[in-house]
Order: C-alpha cells, then structure tokens, then sequence
C-alpha cells in the first residue's frame, strides 16, 4: 500500500505550491471489565491519508480512507478546487519555511513491543483487576480498562521530508464506585484516564496493578462515610494527578498562539494572554518553571517530529515565573515572531494539524511531601481530578477531585468528600509557595479543540504543588 | 463515489455467507464525505475536504461477543478481504472470552431507508457567499457541509439506511473582545435568511457597545436563551438519564429518580425522534417509538435504557442507544411570550450562551460554568450593558426546579454541530427559560 501512495505522491506532488502526503495507520485494542466480567472488548484499525497543499500561500487539506488510486485521485481534486478557492482570501499567505525538510524516524521507547501481547492476555489483567476492585458488597462497580494503541505515521513533502514514526500507548484505568445509604463515591486510578505512557506490553504488571487496585477500593468506601470538603479558605497541596489538569487547563491552553491570534475564538475559546505578554507577565512565583518537552521517553506526546517536520526540542515555556514563550506551531510563529515550539499537531489523516500542548511539565523544587506539608499550619490536600471547568480566557477555573485530607501541624487528619477549589489563573500561579522533589508523570488521551473539532493526546509531569490561600469547598 | 447502499448489500451479502450457522455478525457503517471551512477575520484558515467510511462489526456466538472497526476503502474485494481478516481473528479470540452479562442475541429490526437532502449551491460558491455576507466584519467559525449516512445490517436480513445531506454555520462575531455568537442551518437554502441570521447577531454585538456594567457573585434572576439551556440539556446526557449509569451509582439524577427531590410541573422533557435529524434505528438496528416521555410535568417518566442495560438488570428496553445518552431531546415550550422576556426579567442577568459544564458535586446534581459571549445586565427590564462572564455553581435541581418561573412559547432548533473525529447525528429542540436565584461563585 505504501508503495502505492508514493507512486501517487510522485505523480501529484507538482500539482500544487507544495504537496505532502501523510499516512496514518492506528490499531487500538479497547477492552473494559466490568465486576470480572466483560463489559467491552474491541479493536479498531483506522488507516487513511491527508493531503496537504499550498497554493499562493494558503495551506489546505484532503483526507480520505479510500486508498485506492481512484479515492486519492478524487480527495486530492476536490481539496485542490477548494484550496484554490479558498487561497483568493486566505488569513495569511504563508511561504515554504512552515515546511521545513526533514528525514528520520521515531519509536517509543519499550522494552516489549505492544503486538507482542494478546487480547486475553489483556483481558486477564482486567479480569483480576477489577475482582481485586470489589473487596465487599458496597463496590457496586469495580472497572478495569485498558487501550493499546499501536501508531505507524509516515510524511513525504515536495520539499523532500520523508519520516515514519511509531508510537506505542497505553492508556489504562481501575475505579470502584461503592455506594451505600444513598451515597455513592468513585476512586479511579489517578483520575479516569490520567494513568497513560508511551510504552510496551511490559506495563501490564499485574501485581503491581492488584496493590493499586486494594488501595483504591478501600479509599471508594472510606468516602462513603466522610464529611464533605470545608468550605473556606486555605493552604492546599495538589498532587501531581490533579496538577496534570490544573497545568493543561491554566497553563497549556492559554499559551496556545492560535487561541491567542483567535483562530479557535468560535469553540474552545480565547486567551487572557496577549502577545505583548511574553518576555514579561509575571505567570506565577518564582519557583514556577514550565517546559515544553516532546523529547521525554515514555511521556504520552513525545515525538521527533511534529507533523509538519518540525524537529522536537525542549523549551522553557515559563522560567522564573516569567512567561517567555508560546505553544505556537510555524504557522503561528510566521504570523506573530513570537517564539514557539514544534507543536503542529491533529488527531489522525481525517483532520488538519494546528497548534497544541505536547508534553508541558511542571519542574520539582526541593521539599519532600512531608517538608511540605509540615510547612502549613492548616491545608487540605486533594488528589485526583474529577471535574474540570474554565472559562473561554483560561482566567475563572474551578476543579473538583476524588479525595481529600486535611492535614494540621505537619499531620494527616481525616478524610474529606467531594473536595473543589476555584480560582483566577494569574493570582492563583503567583501563590505557588512550594514543590516536591519528584515529578510524577500522566496525561490525558482526550483533549478537545478545533473546528472541525479532534481529540490529541498530551503529556504532564509535575511535583505536589503547595498554593496558599484558595477557596475550597465541598458537596 | 458509489452508491454506498448497493455497495453494502453485495458486501454485507458476501460477509454473511462465510458465517457458520451458529455466528451472528451485524455490520455498523458511518459515512461522510464532508467539506470543512475553517474562518479567522472572516477569511480562511483552514479548509479540508473528508471522505470517511467506517464500519463497526460485532461478532458474537455462544453468548460471547467481540467487535472491531475497520475503514472501508470501497474496493469490494479490499475490504471483504479485511472484515473477513479480522473475522478470522475475532473466531480465534473468542473461546479466551467469557460470556457477556448483557449479551443480546441478533435480530432483523427490519428493513427501512431514509434520503435527507438541504438543496443548496455547491461547497464553492457557498464559500463566496459566506465571505461576502461577513465583509467588513471580524468573523470566526465553522462552515460544515455534506452528506452523513448511517447504515446498520445483520446477518438476520436487517437493513437500515440513513441519509442526511445537510450543511451548518457556526459562528461568531467581534467587537474587539466583545462577541456575538450565531447558527445557522436550514431546511430550505435561502440566502435572505442567512442575511437576517447573520443581522440578528449583529443586532446583539452592537448591544455590547454599551459600558460593561460589574456585577458581583450573588444569586440573580436570569433568562437563559435556548442556546444557553442548550448547554444544561447537554449535561444530561453525562450520566442523568441512563439507567445502566444510575446502576452504577454515576447517575446526577439518583435522588429524582428516589423521589427525594423534584423539577419543575412546568418541565416537560421528552426524546423526539421524530425531528427527522438522527436514525429512526438505533445501532443495532432497534427502531425505538417516535417519542419517549423522560421527564413529564417535572417527574422522571422514564430513562434512557438500551437492550443490553435491559438484559443485564432485568427492566424494560426503551431501545436507546448503548451509550444511553439524548439523541434528539426537545422540551415543551411554556408561558412566556418572547416579547415579555425583557419586562419578566425585570432586574437580573440576560444570558445568551453558557460554556464549559462540568459536574461539581453529581450526588446534588450540582453543575459549574460559565457566562459567554453576548451576555447582559438588566434593570426594570431594560438592558443595561454587558457583562464581564460569570461562573456559576448550582445544583440541577434547582435551576430546573423550583427556582425555574417559566419556559418561552417559542423554541429553537439546533442541529448537532459537533464533530470530534467525525461528523454527529441529532438535534435539540428548545424554549429559553426564566430561573430565579442562579447562583454565581466567582
């Protein structure tokens, strides 16, 4: 098939400005069991082709999944004539050094590769996993899941790029749900989808998996019997499995150079941030350092490339607490000058690439979690995300998670349901007042933006993080 | 292209004759062929044409079942050879499989077809219209056009097919920071409408023109456009209204359904699939009644239960989809006639759009989110000026509860806009609505 799409590529790459083609091939195992017993176990193979072409500056897309001569023949004329059309009155007319030449390949790093485990050998895992999950009566649901994702992309340009990259994921989850009087309360493993890497079948390490899913249960029906979350307000120490929300939501969106030019203005939203901004706001405390880095290993968005050829660094996003650049693909940096990143990124062949977080990391400070929280006369700290809202400038968030401790004197008191806090992005970064010492590294399979709108993946390391004085509340 | 109907018969026939008597396949299809517009400055950004046809097929025996999901290139040899590939896989796999709690055996749901089509100009000169119409203006959105099938077959001589050639403009419109958002679509292309479509949100970005007026967090007497109830409706398909969901202890609406609390006698609810915008069949092919009572003079009537939620806690099917969310939900219109609004309101919060709902406490029903675009304030029923947005914080319950004074006499249609990995099926059908004490945190 391969062949083929080159043989065509060759034949059509002279038809436009620039041409490239990109090929994606995804094979994803779903599976979920549900109290032992199996809920969903599919696989999915999603293979297609973009088509990219300039004309007279203007970039517009084809994608079809009929990879045969006759359906990329027709996708690429029908994404010529609009392309064409479209070039008469484009944002911006854009010249070849938004397509830079690159060559070279990618694969997650693994110790085993993902075909290299069977279905019912993933389907045990959950299997045991979720009977672990129901340690009495009052689990009603006791969930185990599990996506394998297998990613083969290969990108030719007319400007000679020609790179493959395979990514190996998976993304895994344990919650129990238990219930009892009326009240129902969820433990899932680092919140819903936050447990996902780059990595190979030697994840599925049951025995580790089986402690975590004990600890889990008895938190679920610890809940059941504890006092809501205290409204007030107060010291609050987030763990790094409600971090990876709090950086994406206030941190990673907001940067992005295409909400701030207001290309996404019309779904997702604006951004409080200017572009006279970087190189001065104060985002946050002094002890706030922000990266770009699609260069970790297992991370759940490193790459070598972004899916213009744009090679992957590391860059300070935040440094000091000053905010220094933006989450800006060539496109966006061509429009601005404003410094950017390698972030030109879609969901798969049927949508076009646009600007997006990769992995965006907290870096750890030098306090233990017991330092830190013998720092604090009286705080809470949560862990897990369970809810999630901002508004359209990333300035109002308010975030709920799973569970609670308050903690006095450089001690752990007792547990709290339903824990929320609020807050404004800018003040909320500058009452940063400690980090621990060890990053702890998740992500999320599913964040949204766009028109037409796509899912990506993105990766987010942090430490705990201590905040000073925030509105908590409860149920 | 070909024709996609006569193209699944002989596949699907081909596909049914290699099964064992003893196997039960069915064949799930979504097809596209879809033009995006993407504008910036009432430009182009980004256009991108999508052609994109996906089958999902369930393989099941002995009470077990596997299920995988291929893209069909529409070469009839290529892509029987790859349903029959991964068949192969699934009969390997599935003796390693246990039997399946909420296992449906297949059925023929019968045999039905349906043809949608909005005649309109082509992709091309619709582009022309759009740029011309928004001249002068700062314009952001999504143009979105073409036909939608979806297709549902078994091996039991079931075969469903849906069509829907149908096109939308979402959009907003700016003043600087300040915006106006707007939708359209229609049944019958006619560029006057557009025009006046696009008047009206202009009409109501100039209103922003006026001194933003600081409203503190407090609790406020509010009108909520249909487009802002919109947005709450959403919310109940996160987990309110399914039965497997209120079984596994995530349904919001837990105490409704216990009797603890009640909404409104003036909430009339119902899933109306007879607005002709989704299937008449449902993934599997179940063909569900027009419409289905789900929340009757403020009681829960019914919730969204499919065949399998029905197997596995031995109720009543009602033939939802699996995944047990709204398909086509409208609700009744009430009192309050659209040019009261204002002199009902009398002192309080005009709000056109709601953004980014979440649960905060789903025990309470308990929803956070935010005011958005062209929202005002408003004293003895005058407007007088905008607002900087809101975050609320407030329970269901009360919103569409005792707190809720009336429901408009008129309703708006919006068709299904989203498209995260493809286009959506649906619509929703609604009046604005007149709450007392919403209460805003921040």
């Amino acid at each position: 098939m391969q062949t083929q799409i080159e043989n065509l590529f060759k034949s059509l790459k002279n038809e436009a400005d620039f041409v490239a083609f990109k090929t994606v091939t995804e094979k994803t195992r779903d599976l979920s069991v549900r109290n032992g017993k199996p809920d969903d176990i599919s696989t999915s193979i999603d293979s297609g082709l973009t088509i990219e072409m300039m004309k007279d500056g203007h970039i517009g897309y084809g994608a079809t999944c009929e990879i045969t001569e006759a359906g990329i023949k027709r996708a690429f004329a029908q994404a010529k004539a609009m392309t064409e059309a479209s070039s008469r009155i484009p944002v911006h007319r854009f010249d070849l050094s938004v397509r830079p030449k690159s060559n070279g390949s990618y694969t997650s790093r693994r110790q085993k590769a993902l075909d290299q485990i069977s279905i019912s050998e993933i389907y045990d895992f959950l299997k045991q996993t979720s009977s672990k999950l129901k340690v009495n009566e009052k689990i009603i649901s006791a969930v185990s899941d599990a996506m394998v994702i297998e990613t083969e992309q290969n990108y030719l340009s007319s400007t000679g790029s020609s790179f493959e990259q395979n990514f190996n994921i998976v993304v895994s989850s344990f919650s129990a749900t238990a219930q009892d009087n009326g009240e129902s309360q969820t433990r899932s493993f680092h919140g819903g989808r936050g447990n996902c890497q780059q990595i190979g079948a030697e994840y599925f390490d049951v025995s580790r998996a089986l402690h975590e899913c004990e600890i889990l249960s008895r938190e679920a029906i610890e809940l059941l019997t504890a006092e809501n979350c205290p409204s007030d307000t107060r010291d609050l120490i987030l763990s790094p499995d409600q971090m990876l929300l709090q950086i994406h939501e206030s941190i990673g969106h907001p940067l992005e150079l295409d909400r701030i030019l207001g290309d996404e203005r019309n779904f997702a939203g604006w951004s409080f941030v200017q572009q006279s901004d970087f190189g001065k706001l104060k985002y946050g405390s002094d002890m706030m350092n922000v990266v770009f880095d699609p260069t970790v290993p297992n991370e759940m968005a490193s790459y070598k490339f972004d899916e213009v050829g744009n090679p992957a660094e590391k860059k300070y996003l935040i440094k000091d607490g000053v905010l220094l650049a933006a989450l800006g693909s060539l496109e966006s940096q061509a429009r601005t000058q404003i410094s950017g990143v390698a972030n030109s990124r879609s969901s798969s062949w049927n949508r076009a690439p646009i600007d997006r977080m990769a992995n965006i990391n907290l870096e750890g400070g030098d306090l233990t979690l017991d330092q830190m929280i013998s720092k604090v006369e009286n705080g809470i700290i949560m862990f897990a995300n369970r809810s999630w809202s901002i508004d359209d400038y990333r300035r109002k968030f308010q975030f709920g998670c799973e569970y609670a401790k308050e903690f006095k004197n450089g001690k752990l008191g007792q547990t709290f349901k339903n824990p929320n806090y609020r807050g404004v992005t800018v003040p909320f970064w500058n009452s940063l007042a400690g980090l621990t010492n060890q990053p702890e590294t998740y992500g999320s399979p599913y964040c949204g933006k766009g028109e037409p709108s796509q899912i990506i993946r993105v990766g987010h390391s942090s430490p705990y993080a201590l905040f000073k004085n925030i509105e908590v509340f409860g149920g | 292209m070909v024709n996609l109907k006569t193209y699944l018969k002989t596949l699907s026939q081909d596909i049914f004759s290699k099964l064992t008597l003893d196997e039960e396949l069915s064949l799930f299809v979504h097809s596209e062929e879809s033009q995006f517009i993407r504008f910036s400055q009432a430009k182009v950004r980004q256009n991108t044409t999508v052609h994109q046809h996906e089958v999902v097929v369930t393989y099941q025996k002995d009470q077990r079942k596997i299920k995988f999901t291929l893209n069909l290139c529409l070469d009839q040899s290529i892509d029987t050879a790859s349903i029959l590939k991964e068949l192969q896989i699934c009969r390997a796999q599935l003796p390693l499989t246990d039997i399946y709690p909420q296992y449906v055996a297949m059925e023929n749901h019968g045999v039905s077809e349906s043809i949608k089509k909005v005649e309109r100009p082509d992709d091309l000169a619709m582009l022309k219209t759009i740029t011309e119409s928004f001249s002068g203006t700062d314009m952001a959105g999504l143009y979105c056009s073409g036909p939608v099938r979806q297709v549902s077959i078994n091996s039991k001589g079931q075969f469903h097919y849906f069509e829907n050639d149908f096109f939308f403009l979402d959009y907003s419109i700016y003043n600087g920071p300040k915006a106006a958002k707007g939708f359209f679509s229609c049944e019958k292309w006619n560029e006057k409408d557009l025009r006046e479509n696009i008047g009206r949100t202009r009409d109501k970005l100039n209103l922003l023109d006026q001194p933003t007026v600081n409203v503190p967090k407090g609790k406020y007497r509010v009108y909520l456009e249909p487009m802002a109830l919109f947005e709450i409706v959403g919310m109940m398909s996160w987990g309110s209204l399914s039965y497997s969901a209120l079984r596994q202890g995530r349904s919001p609406f837990q105490k409704l359904q216990q009797n603890e609390v009640s909404l409104s006698p003036q909430l009339n609810l119902i899933e109306n699939l007879g607005l002709g915008y989704v299937p008449a069949f449902n993934s599997i092919g179940e063909v569900a009644d027009k419409e289905l009572e789900l929340i009757k003079n403020g009681k829960l009537m019914n919730l969204l239960t499919s065949t399998a939620t029905a197997k596995e806690y031995g109720v009543s099917s009602n033939k939802a989809e699996p995944r047990e969310g709204l398909r086509s939900p409208e609700i009744k219109p009430g009192t309050l006639a659209q040019a009261d609004i204002l002199k009902k309101l009398d002192t309080g919060l005009y709000l056109s759009n709601l953004h980014y709902i979440n649960w905060s406490d789903v025990q309470s029903a308990r929803m956070t989110g935010m005011t958005r675009y062209a929202c005002f304030w408003v004293e003895k029923g005058q407007i007088k000026g905008p607002i900087q947005d809101l975050r609320f914080d407030d329970s269901m319950f009360n919103l569409l509860g005792s707190h809720l004074i009336d429901l408009t006499t008129h309703q708006e249609l919006f068709v299904e806009s989203a498209t995260y990995q493809k286009r959506y099926l649906g619509a929703y059908k609604l009046p604005g609505a007149l709450i007392e004490n919403f209460n805003f945190t921040l």
